[in-house]
């Protein structure tokens, strides 16, 4: 599947997000459930190299240039290459830990190998709206923000409430669910009368969706409070009633479970492997305006599974962090 | 090949940006830089979980006792996409650790870079049929 | 053989033939599925005290007691002696701390360990506190998250049904379709299904052997072998069986059953129980620098 082709079926949609169906390159056509609802089911995963927020250096640039893009894909290539051939180490661009101790490449490549390269796209941010591809961040969450960033990995860690919600196995938030990665991002969505659920593997979050035509239940949850509705053959969730949980730390401020957030989804296979994922998020106390981010969404073979995540039951990290943050206290 | 993708990398690592870091905790929290460890020994258990898979490592020492280590490792699902089980490590594999040990100065380390003894990376190579996507042969 | 064993004797031979329960007829055939299966979406829960203890016991004050002093002298002719008392830890619970009494789920009321599991059931009971896996919140594995005091809800895909649970957040994914076997242990196992007729047939294998059955201490090891069976009875009730086999620990396979009950609110929903937040103070409250409870630091 070339690239092109799909960066051009996402570029149209991109300039015309209320189109409510999309060109479907292929002839193909949308496949149903047996109660006649389309059908959605299957493993799904974001397999792309799209930033959300569109990187500074591009001069606020919506599409990289044919050249930048061959640069990525043949990069990538040789990423998936490397970790297929098991090299490892300055084989492959490794940091030193010097250079980046937080993020210095701690394991092998073979733990993050999915056997393929990442899809290359032409967009610069998976964020079309507000048109400059940034987070419309208020003063104190880019504050939050900026903070979260400075501390991953550098602590101070002298409590389980120092690690973000994500190292202390709770969730990462509904607003990441569809597309996090690399690790533990697959969905499986599953489709029965009435309902659409999404099984998400990391964290083995999971969010229930009735498409029945009730209302919100009104009781709040971390990941919110969610009814869908079809229309067309675009399935459109909207979620509220979010916990307030602002107090903790978030690996992402942008992900994170606020009483004040609306997210709306639209979810749109536009061929048999793809899916166009919408969301506008909306949280008057972490962003100055609603947002929104397309991205694309590739369905993987119905042989792929999603595997346990017992996250907490194995979480001698959390522990060993506490610990060692006692033994740095004592060496002080 | 080499050191022109080293450069590349740096040129375009923001290009390069992928999906939001998973919030799992890094390396410098619980592992400490300065005290780089080399760990030889066998496999006594692996623990296949997720966010990270642990070993548990019989080390023996010189004189003649044997410790018992734990070691990290990544998180084990896109090995079992890919074909592995945890028949692919079996007890009493011998294994060479390079990483480092934990801050508290127990016997855990970072598995940051897990070899055989004949100096193969374990889990390599496409398992099933080595097409995209595809799942286990098993 | 006594009334009881004649009883039970004739029971076991309608049963291999019929889900006989209680009366109830057994040609009750369910509405459909999109697939022309039987329909078992939709929201149940188990009522009955099988997670407190899979056999039948009398109500007490607390799961944790204390060990308590005896005159040893005949009854009467000393001063009165204490009854069970909670354990410190949980005493301040009252009434709400209490065990209720239960009926057992267990087909003839035994379960069949091998002596040295026998004593180790004992030894989890007494330790009940420490070792629960409810208690931190641990994956509740499979059968206990049945007959949790929680609902869950199930979804008939496409060549999977989902079971959803609402203790911890629990899933289950039942394979329909072919599919091979679990590439390691897990604390939910590995579900394989399939229908016979009106019931759905569930293997569960690959199980880690860290989950307990019930809060009473019984457990397995990770030869643990389930097979359940989900029998719809009435339109608002399936009948549960689950058949335990464990090479390690028990000296045959033995069998729970129960009722399980559709939650029939117009608008019902299953919710949250994200317990890890709950017990992250009992866990780690005193293993870092400062404590959260207090803000100070740790000693």
């Amino acid at each position: 599947m070339g690239h092109r082709k799909l960066s051009a079926v996402i570029a149209i949609l991109v300039s015309a997000p209320l189109l409510a169906q999309s060109p479907s390159p292929d002839d193909w056509a949308q496949p149903r459930t047996p109660w006649g609802d389309p059908d959605l089911q299957g493993i799904w995963r974001y397999e792309a190299t799209i930033p959300l927020e569109r990187p500074d250096h591009l001069g606020g640039r919506e599409f990289l240039t044919d050249e930048e893009v061959a640069e990525i894909e043949r990069v990538e290539e040789e990423l998936a290459a490397n970790r297929l051939a098991g090299l490892d180490g300055t084989e492959v661009g490794k940091r030193t830990v010097e250079e980046s101790p937080i993020r210095g490449n701690e394991y092998n490549s073979f733990w993050q190998d999915h056997g393929r390269a990442r899809q290359v796209f032409s967009q610069t941010s998976l964020i079309v709206d507000p048109p400059n591809g940034k987070l419309p961040y208020t003063e104190d969450a880019r504050e939050a923000a900026d903070r979260s960033v400075a501390r991953y990995g550098v602590g101070p860690f002298e409590s389980y409430l120092d690690p973000d919600t994500g190292e202390r196995c709770l969730t990462d938030g509904a607003t990441i669910m569809m597309w996090q990665g690399p690790n533990g991002g697959h969905n499986r969505i599953v489709q029965s009368p009435g309902y659409v659920t999404i099984v998400h593997e990391e964290y083995h979050d999971r969010r229930i969706i009735p498409v029945d035509g009730q209302p919100p239940r009104g009781v709040p949850q971390w990941l919110g409070d969610s009814v869908g509705r079809w229309e067309g053959e675009t399935l459109v969730v909207e979620t509220t009633n979010f916990l307030d949980k602002t107090n903790y730390e978030w690996a992402n401020i942008w992900s994170r479970a606020s009483d004040a957030l609306r997210l709306v989804e639209r979810f749109e296979r536009v061929d048999s492997d793809t899916m166009r994922y919408t969301m506008t998020i909306e949280d008057p106390k972490t962003f100055t305006r609603p947002w929104t981010a397309v991205i694309p969404i590739f369905r993987l073979s119905d042989d792929t599974h999603i595997f346990e995540y017992a996250c907490h039951e194995g979480n001698y990290a959390l522990s060993n962090m506490l610990s060692a943050g006692r033994a740095d206290a004592e060496k002080q | 090949m080499r050191s022109y993708l080293v450069i590349v990398f740096a040129g375009i690592g923001q290009l390069l940006a992928a999906a939001p870091v998973a919030a799992h905790h890094a390396f410098a929290a619980e592992f400490d830089a300065e005290q780089p460890v080399r760990l030889e020994g066998t496999v006594a258990r692996m623990e296949w979980i997720s966010p990270h898979s642990w070993l548990h490592l019989d080390v023996p020492k010189p004189d003649g006792t044997v410790e018992r280590w734990m070691v990290e490792g990544g998180p084990p699902n896109a090995l079992f996409r890919r074909g592995i089980t945890q028949e692919s490590l079996p007890v009493g594999t011998e294994v060479v650790i390079e990483g480092f040990r934990a801050r508290d100065g127990s016997m855990r380390a970072n598995g940051r870079d897990i070899t055989l003894t004949d100096g193969s990376r374990p889990f390599v190579g496409p398992f099933g049929s080595g097409a995209p996507g595809d799942g286990p042969t098993r | 053989m006594g009334l009881r064993g004649t009883v039970c004797a004739a029971l076991v031979v309608l049963g291999t033939h019929t889900t006989v329960l209680w009366g109830q007829s057994t040609d009750y055939v369910a509405s459909r599925a999109a697939d022309g299966q039987p329909d078992l979406n939709g929201i149940w829960q188990a009522l009955n005290t099988a997670n407190y203890d899979l056999q039948g016991h009398p109500a007490r004050p607390a799961m944790a007691l204390m060990p308590t002093p005896r005159s040893g002298e005949p009854p009467g002719t000393g001063r009165a002696t204490p009854g069970a008392l909670p354990a410190p830890a949980v005493r301040a619970l009252g009434a709400v701390g209490g065990v209720p009494a239960g009926q057992g789920v267990v087909t003839g009321d035994e379960i069949p360990y091998q002596p040295w599991a026998a004593a180790q059931k004992q030894e989890n009971a007494e330790h009940w506190l420490e070792r629960d896996p409810e208690i931190k919140c641990f994956l509740p594995g499979v059968p206990r998250a049945t007959y949790m005091p929680y609902p869950f809800q199930i979804f008939q895909g496409t060549d999977k049904i989902l079971i959803a649970y609402e203790f911890a957040g629990a899933s289950r994914t039942i394979h329909m379709d072919e599919v091979g076997s679990s590439p390691s242990p897990t604390w939910m196992g590995w579900s394989r299904g399939r229908w016979e007729g009106e019931t759905l047939v569930v293997d569960v294998t690959g199980f880690n052997g860290q989950t307990w059955f019930d809060r009473a201490g019984n457990f397995h090891s990770d030869a643990l072998h389930v097979v359940e069976r989900y029998t719809p009875i009435s339109p608002n009730h399936l009948m549960y069986e689950a058949t335990i086999e464990d090479p390690n620990v028990f000296t045959e396979a033995w069998e729970i059953r129960m009722p399980l009950y559709r939650r029939l609110e117009s608008d019902k929903q299953l919710l949250e129980y994200e317990c890890v937040e709950f017990v992250e103070q009992l866990m780690y409250g005193d293993l870092g620098v400062i404590d959260p409870e207090t803000g100070q630091r740790n000693e």
